[in-house]
């Protein structure tokens, strides 16, 4: 197979996997029983209020909420084919108008938080790696896992918590509350910036002890290979030895690393933007799923997968280029 | 800061320019729009007869212009607040809940059923636009009574006994409503946090009327407005409980100024406001009202670090203690006013269950009563709020002119060995090994009871009283359900018992509805089925088959159709003598605190008071436009 | 040179062993080597292992806390449902020893509440004239010992009619030490139940995939590929949300220990089918083949134990993530509810900022949590390491 064909054939098992998807989606946002306005009633009697009958009935049959499950799938994707993703029940928008600014707010936030884990992840894994079974190496692996085994949403409240009482960082959201809705300008750049290293940290910290782990897994087994051997052999220094082979090929696991990172990224920052009250698609997303704000929640979720399945493809065709035996597997030669 | 700042310089340039004014300088707010004609003067745009709300004699002080209230939202469906906050009303309670006229001048009724309306000579919408008849006539006759827009005639709010109302327009300043029976409900709707709506304003929104407007220019409203249709354009763009249209004039003390999405939202001072101080200032006396939406779970912490100016949304009694820290290190102070709830947490059996066995047995009042008599509530408020609320029955509060504390203390004394015996008496004195009581079919008294599965406190009343029940031998499960689908399972009968608020409003006068204490809607837990069989007029559900409740919605429907305040006296006691009698609902403890956070410069917000839905809209009634900031402070 | 052959027709001069012979000895040495192999590689693999020092400390930490899952009643002070509404939001009391500069054993001093109506907040103040010893193997709050057996014995117990709460107690009086030993038997096994059916899911499906390639490859990794590309947390909650209430709390724990395997299993699947691509090349699954061995043989019996100790590694890894999935599907509300108690629910408990300002020892939960991610972790580490003892 020839590396275009490889990339035409990989693009074109991207659409069953959109449409599985696309199901899937579906039945997770049909599944819990009740729908939104079931849920709204209920929120408002909770706190004794009353809510506008005749407007839900008549969104009710709008929406199609009288059809069978099959139906709404089809009104829905159809939709979504010429650009219509639906209507947010909570927002009384269309899904389009709803998100806003806070896409921008989540892919900053999931470019600064990959490149922290990276920034991290980096050394220590390599030095992990040439120095095993060492003190430092126990060290710096219980620093890198202190991340992962702290729940988010703890270590999420308890640094802000803590930030507030120190640095005096105003409880949750992006940025001090004067900068909402206002235009970008340095004040606001540093009021983000301030807030920013919270989520940063917890969401970041939680991916870097895999990828600690990756590393160092991948440059010991490179390492132990015959010309590493050979050159160590022939006295090689073993820095530019590092450098040279063995770190290069350990390197294909950050391409390949993107498609797996992006949703791991996005679901642990759900929780910790939760807590934290960020002003990025996080919250939105989990709010609509719990209030069963459908619409929303389903593109929103598709969206997201979407970009995944991308992140995937790029990864694959980037692996695929970088390493030819790649996309010479896959076939039983059975 | 900035804005304090901004504050500060408009002052001082009012200060220097205003000084050739009359006594009644205009609110600095608006100095430069009316130095540039933008605006008319502050005299030119209030009504010939504001409505001036006597602050001295309220024991408030009259205090100035100026300021920014910042608060907190839970989500951006919680801008609601600022209408109902706002409570500019045709017809409003005053704060001892009395009807009064607000936006308009008077009105009178004659016989319980016609309602003539006088409007105020000059007053205007907030763009500028007269406020008159009208914008009545254009609502009813182009909207309420539309075929396309409501198919089946005006909404039920406007029906009664069947029919709706003949609407007059008799001058510019004087519309009137007529039934054929007493509508004694057509008041509190009024005055209700979301007001029955019986005006919009007409010159805004007839050019997106085909009968007023150019069919093409509502063609491209609807593609702009991403709606379907004409409807549809007008139900988005006159939506005013939830105030999303910045474009859409209103009679409100502050109007919006962001259109959604948003993560702030900023109300301005409506230039147009009917209501004036006793010195003729112009009310709101604040500026500007910002929300900002946060994270509900974060509201309690936000509010502790000094990032709202008055707070309610999202606090509750539990965080009183981080609030009170709070005061030492920001300048907030923090109040406990009195939730109108008849109770804070009842235990509601479902007398309409679908189990044969268990129904019988919820539909013994001996079986109610017992349960109710073995609550010790003593040990509830000592554990969960601190001896401060009050242990009582599910009912009103002694706020109310209704109240009786025979009322309050109906079985709600603990009193297990008589509710043992009262067991005994209704047929569950079999008990198994372990001393649980078992129904007449035999089966353990296993009571799974339901909570929506939002608040801890619900769970943890429900622990205590798992063990005051065990004590009678009856066993209860506490279970957190969805909280969408309680109400399509107490409906269809899969709750035995559940848990939940007690009366929503428990400090009604006999002019408000008792349809709280009879089977008048389906998402009433003690009785689904009735409730649904009464609103659906017995297409659905089950008529009452206990003769007790079925004297409920007899006297109900004599509430209905009462053309006296004497004779809905009459009623409501004997609605609540029925209800504390028959215990439906079992309450534990009512009068609890909900705490009220402001910043130490504001001023005029009482230091006490009722908090709800309806009928205090929850600040309403208390007048937030008349709130000021000290700048002294 | 001599020619080393003997003339025609002599007989070859030769020497011949005396000794007896075996014609089977070389099988025997083949079949002594390979059993010596077979045997040692776990021994090999072991020897591996013990280098992991934290790995082995880590071992041994597990162990002791399964252990202690099993007696839970027994080591918990409380029994699960005590609550003490005389000491609500109390601060976990201080063990002394010694008492005036007397050794007296290990006790705690008695406690006044007060209740400062002020600030609405319950304040307590240690008694130094009331010295209440701890009492060992004693009898306390009585309990079903597995759900099955009454009784009341505890390893330690307050003084008879006083409080003993080491870490404190929360809003209705319970005691947190004792709610954190009830958890973690939730907490423990909700990972390993977890991690079985992701396992027994992994295995098939990845073992399917590799070893067939083709279409049902491809169709397996779609779907792999599916459940891959959506968040994790919508899922859960789809799933959480269908759970139905009426169940009961051991249902609801089995429901939820198989949504959590569930969602995992893609990972594991993944790394069985790329292994399973390099393996089934080798000569002796061609062997097999030839010998007529069906697929269903041929993955369980010879691929899946080739690498059966990288798929231990890797489910010790898994693990943490389901822990911490239980605790972050109760933080959401779904999941576990009341009255069952699992360290996710004692943290969502503690989740507000309320807690950690004013009542800190609520969070306390927070370090059997940490403490057992780690060694899961390092526990994998070690094994992943030991896993190719030949390397």
């Amino acid at each position: 197979m020839n590396l275009w064909r490889y990339v035409i054939w990989r693009v074109l098992t991207m659409v069953p996997t959109l449409v599985l998807i696309s199901a899937l989606v579906f039945v997770i946002i049909e599944l819990p029983p009740g729908d939104y306005f079931e849920s709204y009633l209920a929120e408002l009697k909770a706190l004794g209020e009353t809510a506008d009958l005749a407007e839900i009935e008549q969104l009710r049959t709008r929406y199609h909420f009288d059809e069978p499950m099959p139906v709404r799938y089809l009104y829905w994707v159809g939709g979504m084919l010429h650009g219509d993703f639906g209507y947010s029940f909570e927002y009384r928008l269309p899904v389009s108008d709803v998100v806003g600014d806070r896409l921008w707010l989540t892919v900053m936030l999931s470019f600064v938080t990959i490149v922290f884990t990276w920034v991290i992840a980096f050394p220590i894994g390599i030095y992990s790696a040439t120095h095993q079974y060492s003190w430092g190496d126990y060290g710096l692996t219980l620093v890198g896992m202190i991340g992962i085994s702290v729940p988010n949403f703890v270590l999420a409240i308890v640094l802000m918590y803590f930030a507030n009482i120190w640095f005096g960082t105003s409880i949750g959201n992006l940025m001090d509350q004067k900068f909402l809705g206002q235009p970008m300008s340095w004040d606001k750049f540093t009021s983000i910036l301030d807030h920013l290293w919270i989520p940063v940290i917890i969401i970041g910290s939680a991916g870097t002890a895999g990828m600690i782990r990756r590393l160092r897994a991948n440059l010991l087994d490179e390492l132990r290979k015959q010309y590493v051997v050979t050159a160590r052999a022939k006295g090689m220094k073993s820095v530019p030895l590092l450098l040279k082979y063995p770190l290069r090929m350990s390197l294909n696991f950050f391409v390949s690393d993107i498609g797996s990172i992006l949703p791991s990224i996005i679901s642990g920052a759900e929780v910790v933007a939760i807590v934290l009250s960020l002003e990025t698609t996080g919250p939105m997303l989990i709010k609509a799923l719990q209030s069963q704000d459908m619409y929303l929640a389903g593109s929103f979720l598709m969206f997201l997968a979407f970009l995944t399945v991308i992140g995937m493809l790029v990864s694959d065709i980037a692996l695929a280029f970088l390493d030819p035996r790649i996309r010479l597997g896959g076939d039983s030669t059975k | 800061m900035i804005t304090r700042r901004r504050t500060m310089a408009l002052m001082g340039a009012s200060l220097a320019t205003g000084l050739g004014h009359a006594v009644h300088a205009d609110t600095d707010y608006f100095a430069a729009r009316v130095a540039s004609g933008e605006l008319p003067d502050m005299a030119a745009r209030l009504p010939v007869n504001p409505r001036v709300v006597n602050l001295a004699a309220m024991g408030r002080e009259p205090g100035q212009s100026g300021g920014t209230i910042r608060t907190l939202i839970g989500g951006q469906r919680d801008i609601r607040y600022m209408p109902i906050n706002g409570y500019a009303r045709l017809v409003g309670y005053d704060m001892a809940l009395n009807l009064q006229a607000d936006i308009l001048a008077s009105f009178e009724v004659v016989e319980g059923r016609i309602y003539t309306l006088h409007l105020r000579e000059g007053h205007r919408w907030s763009d500028g636009n007269p406020f008159t008849a009208e914008d009545f006539r254009f609502f009813w006759e182009d909207i309420a009574t539309n075929t396309d827009f409501y198919p089946d005639g005006p909404p039920t709010d406007y029906i009664v006994g069947g029919k709706p109302p003949t609407f007059e327009l008799i001058d510019p300043l004087t519309v009137r409503f007529s039934w054929d029976s007493p509508s004694p409900e057509f008041l509190p709707k009024l005055a209700a946090p979301v007001g029955l709506r019986l005006m919009v304003p007409s010159t805004y929104l007839k050019p997106f009327h085909p009968k007023y407007g150019d069919a093409d220019a509502i063609a491209a409203a609807v593609v702009a407005q991403k709606v379907d249709d004409w409807i549809a354009l007008l139900q988005k763009l006159a939506r005013s409980n939830r105030p999303e249209n910045p474009d859409l004039p209103s009679l409100e003390p502050w109007v919006p100024r962001t259109s959604p999405p948003a993560e702030q939202f900023v109300f301005e001072r409506n230039p147009y406001f009917h209501r004036v101080d006793e010195n003729g200032v112009q009310l709101p006396y604040i500026d500007r009202y910002v929300m900002n939406v946060s994270t509900a779970d974060l509201i309690p912490a936000k509010t502790a670090t000094g990032e709202s100016d008055l707070q309610f949304v999202g606090l509750d009694f539990t965080d009183f203690t981080l609030l009170k820290q709070a005061e030492d290190i920001h300048p907030v102070r923090v109040a406990l006013w009195k939730r109108i709830q008849g109770s804070r947490v009842a235990l509601i059996p479902n007398l309409n269950c679908a189990d044969d066995g268990w129904r019988s047995v919820m539909q013994d009042v001996r079986v109610r009563r017992a349960m109710s008599l073995a609550v010790d509530r003593d040990e509830i408020n000592a554990a969960l709020f601190y001896g401060l609320a009050v242990p009582s029955a599910n009912t009103l509060l002694p706020e109310s002119p209704l109240f009786k504390p025979e009322y309050a203390a109906a079985y709600s004394s603990y009193d297990p060995d008589t509710a043992n015996r009262l067991l005994d008496e209704a047929g569950l004195d079999k008990r198994d090994a372990a001393g649980l009581r078992l129904l007449p079919d035999g089966r353990p008294t296993n009571i799974i009871v339901e909570s929506s599965g939002e608040s801890t406190l619900e769970t943890d009343v429900l622990e205590l009283i798992r063990d005051h029940f065990r004590r009678i031998g009856l066993a209860i499960f506490p279970r957190s359900s969805e909280r969408d689908v309680f109400r399509s399972r107490a409906l269809g009968g899969q709750i035995v018992m559940s848990v939940f608020n007690g009366l929503d409003n428990a400090v009604a006068t006999a002019d408000m509805s008792p349809s709280e204490l009879a089977p008048t809607i389906d998402d009433q837990l003690q009785w689904p089925l009735w409730g649904s069989y009464f609103l659906s007029n017995g297409t659905q559900g089950k008529a009452p088959d206990l003769p007790q409740v079925q004297r409920l919605v007899d006297l109900f429907y004599a509430w209905q159709t009462s053309a006296s305040t004497e004779a809905r006296t009459a009623i409501w006691t004997e609605m609540l003598e029925i209800n504390a009698d028959q215990m439906y609902t079992i309450g534990t403890v009512n009068g609890s605190l909900q705490p009220v956070v402001a910043a130490n410069w504001l001023r005029n917000l009482p230091d006490d008071g009722l908090i709800g839905y309806d009928p205090t809209s929850y600040l309403g009634i208390y007048l937030p436009d008349t709130f000021w900031k000290d700048a002294a402070s | 040179m001599i020619s080393p052959l003997p003339g025609p027709g002599d007989p070859m001069t030769h020497y011949v062993s005396t000794a007896p012979f075996d014609p089977n000895s070389m099988a025997q040495h083949v079949e002594q080597q390979s059993a010596n192999m077979t045997t040692s590689q776990w021994r090999l693999m072991w020897w591996k292992f013990k280098r992991h020092r934290l790995a082995v400390v880590s071992l041994v930490f597990l162990i002791v806390m399964y252990v202690s899952i099993i007696i839970a009643e027994l080591l918990a002070p409380y029994a699960l449902e005590s609550r003490n509404l005389n000491a609500i939001y109390a601060p976990p009391q201080q063990v002394h020893l010694f008492d005036e500069g007397q050794f007296v054993g290990p006790f705690v001093y008695g406690r006044n509440m007060t209740l400062d109506l002020k600030t609405l907040q319950r304040i307590y103040v240690d008694d130094p004239a009331e010295v209440n010893k701890l009492r060992f193997f004693c009898r306390g709050d009585t309990y079903l010992f597995w759900g099955l057996v009454a009784a009341d014995w505890h390893l330690v117990c307050p003084a008879k009619g006083e409080d003993l709460f080491l870490l404190g107690t929360d809003r209705l009086g319970r005691d947190v030490l004792s709610r954190i030993i009830y958890g973690a038997r939730i907490s423990l096994t909700i990972g390993l139940f977890g991690v079985a059916v992701s396992f027994v899911l992994g295995i098939i499906v990845g073992g399917l995939a590799g070893y067939h390639g083709g279409w049902i490859d491809i169709a397996l990794t779609r779907v792999t590929e599916v459940l891959q590309s959506i968040p994790s947390i919508p899922l859960w909650l789809a799933l959480a949300a269908v759970i139905p209430i009426t169940w009961s709390p051991l249902l609801v724990y089995l429901g939820i220990t198989l949504i959590l395997g569930l969602l995992d299993w893609t990972g594991l699947a993944r790394a069985v089918r790329s292994k399973l691509f390099s393996l089934r090349e080798e000569d002796y699954v061609t062997a097999a083949q030839v010998m007529g061995a069906g697929s269903a043989r041929i993955i369980g019996r010879h691929l899946i134990p080739g690498f059966m100790s990288h798929l231990i590694a890797s489910a010790a890894l898994t693990v943490p993530g389901m822990i911490l999935g239980e605790t972050a599907l109760s933080f959401l509300g779904l999941g576990l509810r009341p009255p069952i108690t699992s360290w996710g629910i004692l943290l969502a408990e503690a989740r507000s900022v309320n807690i950690i300002a004013i009542y800190p020892w609520l969070l306390y939960p927070i370090v059997p949590v940490v403490l057992i991610i780690l060694a899961f972790n390092f526990l994998g580490d070690g094994l992943r390491d030991a896993a190719d003892p030949y390397q």
